[in-house]
């Protein structure tokens, strides 16, 4: 067992090696933004130092902006602390690199979701396929933007029936 | 005469009595899986999604559901991201009753996998005297929350929905002396269950990190890791507890990291209720507030479940509503990628026996 960093020592790590915004929230968090350019090899580096465990992938719709904040959750089961590795891409064409090379198939799997959720295409994930929705034809259902009351309400009640009319007067 | 029956599918579930609402699309060749695909999303219901929509009490709610398992410990898991994101200063006494409905949440979650396991690998007995044990615990969420299976948002933002009714520390110790006695139980039957499930399913411990096991999983393949003492949170710091760790990584090791896991939640309950201070239950009033504003920011919880590691990640934005809120439960990938490397090679048989001894949730897993 190497010796065990703490935030601050591996914030300094990374700050030397990329041009990243490094955070210590608090004791065991900590948060990185970096490019999208930059990010495959953050991600490999980070890696090495430790961070073996990738928690979860998260997809942030900034609608406004019109960008998605990806953002990767992983966990060092060495030096017990949480990094969340924040990244930026467009919404009109949300196209990003896989990190399945460097985690493995727990990464394949929440890519796989990001994708069918949010419509994110994951360059070099061989498999992409549909996970939680069958046939699913509209646009990502995650997205902001996405009016999951109407949907429900057009695939699902009927206007002309007398007890499911009430659902269309109440949300019109 | 005779024909080897070779090369056909069988998908098990969703309509298995042991899969719950969740289906494996096996190869079989023979008697041998040689092709594992796993199809969830029968239970997806989009929580990240309508969380959106909801302010954080409706969201407390919705929590419940998020596994049917253990509402209670996803109750937690909600109620410390609002906390965080909100800077509350969640009273000490609520802390401890937290910890102690977690803990019972944990013990029950265990009883239901050793129920489910028996069933698994048709030990019925085992099923019928697990479920039974689970009840008295549901008794002690029925009086404290209102009910037995959802307790309906009872963790919510600020400490817990209302104090312990009077009576309650007595009878969750003689729950526990009861739940105890199961386990003498279970020692009685462990010939049976070891012959089915010794050496069935190993999983290596660095196969278990590649797929991002966690929790008992891991645990049962050699990693010493445990968020309530790697990354403390609530009061997990003030107690005394050991995290057990086997190194063969099979089914049966799971299996007994399960009910010694037991032991120790029933521990940490104890001591929670020995040291459980007086003082408010809830900050700023019990009412229940209805027009609050999450504060911009963004934070990352994670909590140690019956299953592993839960997660949530929610981002506010100063309005009454999280902005976004995603959920990281355990079973996502101890159902698709590690079940799908442990089937593959494995005798059909023991394919209950593989499935249940990972302490699957379909729900948690679908959200």
């Amino acid at each position: 067992m190497s010796t065990n960093l703490n935030g601050k020592e591996i914030a300094g790590k990374i700050r030397r090696k990329f041009p990243a915004d490094v955070k210590v929230q608090k004791e065991r968090r900590l948060w990185v933004e970096i490019s999208k350019a930059k990010l495959p090899g953050l991600c490999r580096y980070v890696k090495g130092l430790g961070f073996e465990h990738l928690s979860a992938i998260s997809v942030t719709d900034l609608l406004k902006a019109g960008k998605y904040v990806i953002a990767y959750h992983l966990w060092s089961y060495n030096d017990k602390m949480a990094l969340t590795i924040k990244t930026e891409i467009s919404r009109k064409d949300p196209v990003i690199n896989s990190v399945v090379t460097i985690w493995g198939k727990s990464a394949q799997i929440h890519e796989r979701e990001s994708h069918e959720l949010f419509g994110v295409k994951f360059t070099g994930n061989s498999d992409l396929s549909e996970l939680f929705l069958e046939n699913w034809k509209g646009p990502p259902p995650f997205r902001r933007d996405f009016d999951w009351r109407g949907y429900v309400r057009k695939e699902y009640y009927d206007r002309e029936n007398e007890r499911e009319k009430g659902y269309w007067e109440a949300d019109a | 005469m005779t024909e080897v029956v070779k090369d056909y599918d069988i998908p098990f579930g969703p309509a298995h009595p042991g899969s719950g609402n969740f289906s494996v699309k096996l190869k079989i060749n023979g008697e041998n899986v040689t092709g594992a695909r796993a199809d969830p999303g029968y239970l997806h219901r989009g929580f990240e999604k309508l969380m959106e929509s909801r302010t954080p009490m409706q969201n407390a709610v919705l929590s419940d559901r998020i596994c049917i398992f253990e509402p209670l410990a996803w109750n937690l898991v909600h109620a410390e991201a609002v906390d965080e994101l909100m800077g509350t200063d969640v009273p000490e006494r609520a802390k401890y009753i937290r910890v102690i409905m977690a803990e019972l949440s944990r013990i029950q979650s265990h009883i239901i996998w050793y129920g489910a396991m028996s069933i698994g690998i048709g030990f019925d007995t085992g099923f019928k005297l697990a479920f039974g044990y689970r009840d008295y615990i549901l008794d002690i969420f029925e009086s404290v929350t209102g009910g037995r299976v959802y307790p309906a948002g009872y963790i919510c933002p600020g400490g817990v929905r209302k104090d312990l009714p009077s009576g309650t520390r007595e009878k969750i110790l003689n729950v526990l002396k009861k739940a105890d006695k199961m386990n003498i139980i279970e020692k009685l039957e462990n010939p049976i269950l070891l012959s089915r499930m010794q050496g069935v399913g190993v999983l290596k411990l660095k196969d278990a990190i590649r797929l991002g096991a966690t929790g008992p999983v891991l645990r049962a393949s050699g990693m010493k890791t445990d968020v309530r003492l790697d990354d403390p949170y609530e009061v997990y710091d003030q107690f005394d507890f050991e995290v057990p760790t086997l190194k063969e990584g099979d089914a049966y090791s799971r299996y007994v990291i399960g009910i010694r896991e037991i032991e120790q939640s029933m521990k940490i309950v104890k001591q929670a209720l020995d040291e459980l201070p007086d003082g408010k239950v809830r900050e700023p009033s019990l009412k229940p507030e209805l027009s609050v504003k999450i504060p911009s920011g963004e934070v990352y919880i994670r909590n140690e479940i019956a299953r592993g590691e839960a997660g949530m990640y929610m981002v506010g934005d100063g309005t009454g509503k999280p902005y976004r809120c995603k959920i990281r439960g355990p079973s996502l990938l101890h159902m698709i990628p590690a079940l799908e490397h442990l089937l593959v090679g494995s005798q059909i048989a023991d394919v209950p026996t593989i499935y249940w001894s990972l302490n699957p949730c379909p729900a948690d897993m679908d959200r």
